[in-house]
């Protein structure tokens, strides 16, 4: 066989392919005590167990839904429809939360809502540093300049809009207790990294919805315009503000010439229906 | 040309459990080595510790995801974040598997073995070429774990790795518990293996612990080296002299001081290996 051949039929073996066991016993050699078919099944042991591991560390609070004994089942699933396509391993749990939308668990649609926090908490965790800048920053701005300015906000944040509360399911798995169903959203959470921790926390319609302008790179005055239904429109939106710079979720503010020019500081996220 | 073995001492693996240690009370260890692909991101808690240990011991550069014997081209995004990592990290050594593990664009994640051939040796000389090339430097490969062997294999591995050392003038990364493991799994003497290998080709050294399955030796790293691995150690020694070692330990994690320990006693058997050389030759 060629090295071409060897691989195909090896990676066929591990991964559930249809390889029948003459095939194997030609190309590998095995012993009474462990034959050929026993020793691939080595491989195709830890194939799975290694990714279902790594799966596990990255969304343990799913997992603890689920149940330890349910998620290697679910995993392999996951893995056969997505299998992975980076070499850090870290990356495999990319599309679980598209997976568990389309294939949801009995009883537990919540589960790509969990899982897609679980995933921007991950992405936090490990995305390019950046130094906050304060409340002075946003000070130092003119009443017309402050329409103009646009947020260069840090790449460590995250912004959801989920149907379930996910946050609930996620705070039980990681206080060891029961991870009920999360109650019906819509939810808009937060995901953001304060040294080396990360946190996610609820936001208001109004506060997601001028986050995501914000993330979009729009200028002040149309992130300000997010909390026009508000008794009092400037304190809501000068609160909001503030808390972003106090979180260190704003990395600079830049005044443009011209606001209309997209920024395109971040990429598209789903839009926010409230 | 000869390998330069660097001095480095006996080390430990950074492990992610062990990252508050090393932030407020750096283990007494000469040198750690990372797992590549968990640095290639930009930030966070894995970037900002080795930051700081980077500053204070040696690095070695340890992948699991090069997949060299894989007979699709290189990854091109792969190569250009371990080129990254190494311009950042400036480390010591920088290492990788004998195995192949992609296929059709997707990763494995193990380590896979290699028929022992005439092409296999071909297509992995290029392909260190083609990473020394693009690194500026050498490339030290591991000795895998096996549990087969392949029918077409027409040589041993360790004439398999001296004839690979020889051609594409790379480095060897000799895990001293993978070769008890293989040697139990495939029946051969790792006398023999230990006496095939290109000792000036040998960097570095990797010891662990494995699972006895009953019908064969699992290279788990979940447990302390045993009795059997620090014997095969000391005849290492004795053949290639003092050798920088490293301790993994990657799943049952124990604290800190439990591997550091194990590293310590790499450093005094080495300690009582050289002094017995000594004597002998005296």
């Amino acid at each position: 066989m060629t090295l071409a051949e060897t691989q195909a039929l090896f990676h066929a073996a591990i991964t559930g392919g249809e390889v029948s066991p003459a095939a194997l016993e030609a190309c590998f050699a095995g012993t009474p005590a462990l034959p050929a078919a026993d020793r691939v099944g080595i491989y195709a042991e830890m194939w799975l167990w290694r990714q279902v591991e790594a799966l596990g560390a990255e969304f343990p609070a799913v997992r603890a839904c689920v149940g330890g004994e349910r998620f290697p089942e679910l995993c392999r699933d996951y893995l056969r429809a997505h299998p992975s396509e980076h070499h850090d391993i870290g990356r495999l749990g990319r599309r679980l939360a598209e997976f568990l939308r389309l294939h949801p668990a009995p009883e537990r649609s919540d589960l790509g809502d969990l899982a897609e926090l679980e995933w921007a908490r991950s992405e936090v965790f490990c995305e390019a540093p950046a130094s906050p800048v304060g409340r002075e920053a946003l000070a130092a701005l003119g009443p017309e300049e402050f329409a103009r300015a646009r947020l260069r906000l840090v790449p460590a944040l995250r912004l959801l809009s989920l149907a379930h509360r996910a946050q609930e399911p996620w705070r039980a798995a990681h206080r060891g207790e029961e991870p009920t169903p999360a109650a019906p959203g819509p939810a808009y959470l937060a995901v953001w990294r304060a040294g080396h921790d990360v946190l996610h926390a609820p936001l208001d319609a109004a506060e997601a919805r001028a986050l995501e302008a914000a993330l979009a790179g729009a200028a002040l005055s149309e992130v300000c315009a997010s909390f026009a239904a508000a008794d009092q429109p400037a304190t809501v939106g000068f609160a909001a503000l503030s808390s972003w710079l106090d979180e260190g979720w704003v990395a600079g503010v830049e005044v443009v010439e011209d606001p209309n020019r997209p920024a395109g500081a971040h990429g598209a996220l789903a839009p926010i229906e409230v | 040309m000869p390998l330069e073995r660097p001095a480095l001492g006996h080390g430990v693996g950074l492990r992610t459990q062990h990252f508050p240690s090393y932030l407020s009370d750096p283990p007494p260890v000469d040198w750690v080595e990372v797992i590549s692909e968990n640095f290639m991101s930009s930030g966070g808690r894995p970037r900002a510790v080795l930051e700081k240990v980077r500053g204070e011991v040696p690095v070695v550069l340890h992948g699991v995801s090069l997949s060299i014997g894989s007979v699709e081209p290189l990854s091109e995004r792969y190569l250009a974040d371990l080129a990254r990592l190494v311009r950042w990290v400036e480390p010591a050594l920088v290492s990788d598997h004998l195995c192949w593990g992609t296929h059709r664009g997707q990763y494995v994640h193990d380590l896979l073995p290699l028929p022992l051939t005439e092409e296999s040796l071909d297509h992995l000389v290029a392909r260190v070429g083609q990473v020394q090339d693009r690194l500026g430097r050498r490339l030290l490969l591991e000795n895998p774990s096996s549990y087969l062997r392949y029918r077409d294999s027409t040589m041993s591995e360790w004439e398999f790795l001296a004839e690979l050392c020889r051609r594409a003038d790379c480095g060897l990364l000799l895990d001293v518990n993978n070769v008890f493991v293989s040697g139990k799994n495939l029946g051969f003497d790792p006398d023999e293996y230990l006496a095939g290998i290109p000792a000036d080709r040998v960097g570095y050294l990797h010891l662990a612990g494995h699972t006895d399955r009953g019908r064969f030796l699992l290279d788990s790293h979940a447990a302390p080296v045993p009795e059997a691995v620090w014997a095969l150690y000391r005849q290492v020694l004795g053949r290639l002299g003092p050798v920088p070692t490293l301790v993994e330990w990657d799943d049952h994690v124990p604290p800190l001081e439990a591997v550091v320990a194990e590293s310590r006693r790499a450093a005094d058997i080495e300690a009582e290996e050289l002094d017995r050389a000594r004597r002998l030759a005296s």
